[in-house]
């Protein structure tokens, strides 16, 4: 049995080194995020720089919105780090949503790092305007 | 009557500042509020530099620019970037907006003046604006390339 466990620890040691380690591991960041209010519904803006299209994970469950994305590679691999202010590696960010949101109808669109989502109003919530009748 | 011998407003007084309001918010917001609910809090936009064998890399994380509006300047060793964005245009002008429930992104316009190594070749600076990120990569002289010396063998 202690050979077993020594020998797991070897090969754990050889694979990755503790800075190697350090490196892989994903420093999340949580997004900035600006969220209005429309007539028609709720648009989430959210700041996520160096996330590609296909990096970007948008999920509804139940009234939970969970954003995700990634970081793509933009450093080539033999880079030595002089100065660093951000070290963010992906991001991440989960909203309650109301019950007056139309799930099935939210849009995503991501532009120059910004992700934009549009999450309407189910048609029975929305504003309707009554005319009123004058006989 | 006392009066101060510098005034905050004044450009080069801007850096210092900027830096004692994000020592404050790290101190004031995130410090103390659970963690994950507090936004990123980096001065916008944040600035990464490293350096390869030829090369030193300066990246920029400045989401939402339009590409044509930012203003890259190098004199010396000193680079200077210039850009901004108006969030509240991002929206379009017909968008009917009832009320907001956050507000974290920034707004406005930014400078940022970067002091580069000693020994580039400034006259080949490359820039290119992705996903958010401005990154701008500046040869270093010959002389002051890593170079690789071959051992002989007798």
């Amino acid at each position: 049995m202690a050979d077993v466990k020594g020998q797991e620890v070897a090969v754990k040691t050889e694979d990755t080194t503790p800075q190697e380690a350090q490196r892989r591991r994903p420093v999340v960041v949580t997004p900035p995020v600006d969220i209005y209010e429309l007539e028609d519904g709720v648009v989430l803006f959210a700041d996520m720089p160096g996330v590609p299209k296909e990096n970007l994970d948008v999920q509804v469950d139940k009234n939970v919105l969970t954003i995700k994305g990634e970081i793509g590679d933009i450093v080539p691999k033999d880079i030595t780090p002089l100065y660093v202010e951000f070290n963010g590696k992906a991001y991440e960010r989960a909203f309650t949503l109301g019950p007056d949101v139309d799930v099935s109808k939210i849009e995503a669109t991501m532009n120059a790092g910004v992700l934009k989502i549009f999450l309407p109003k189910s048609e029975e919530v929305k504003p309707k305007k009554i005319e009123v009748k004058v006989e | 009557m006392f009066r101060p011998w510098f005034s905050l407003s004044d450009p080069i007084w801007q850096d210092f500042d900027m830096l004692s309001r994000e020592m404050e918010k790290i101190f004031n917001e995130n410090y103390f509020s659970p963690a994950g609910v507090a936004a990123a809090r980096v001065p916008m936009p944040a600035v990464n530099i490293g350096e390869t064998a030829d090369k030193v890399l300066v990246y920029l994380f400045a989401p939402g620019l339009d590409p044509k509006s930012i203003d890259l300047t190098i004199e010396k060793n000193l680079l200077s970037i210039a850009a901004g964005r108006d969030t509240a245009k991002e929206l379009g002008e017909d968008a009917k907006v009832t009320g907001y429930y956050r507000k974290e992104r920034f707004s406005g316009k930014f400078r940022r003046i970067i002091s580069l190594p000693e020994g580039l070749d400034t006259s080949s600076i490359e820039a290119k604006y992705k996903n958010g990120i401005l990154s701008i990569s500046i040869k270093k002289k010959e002389e002051e390339q890593t170079k690789k010396i071959e051992v002989k063998v007798d």
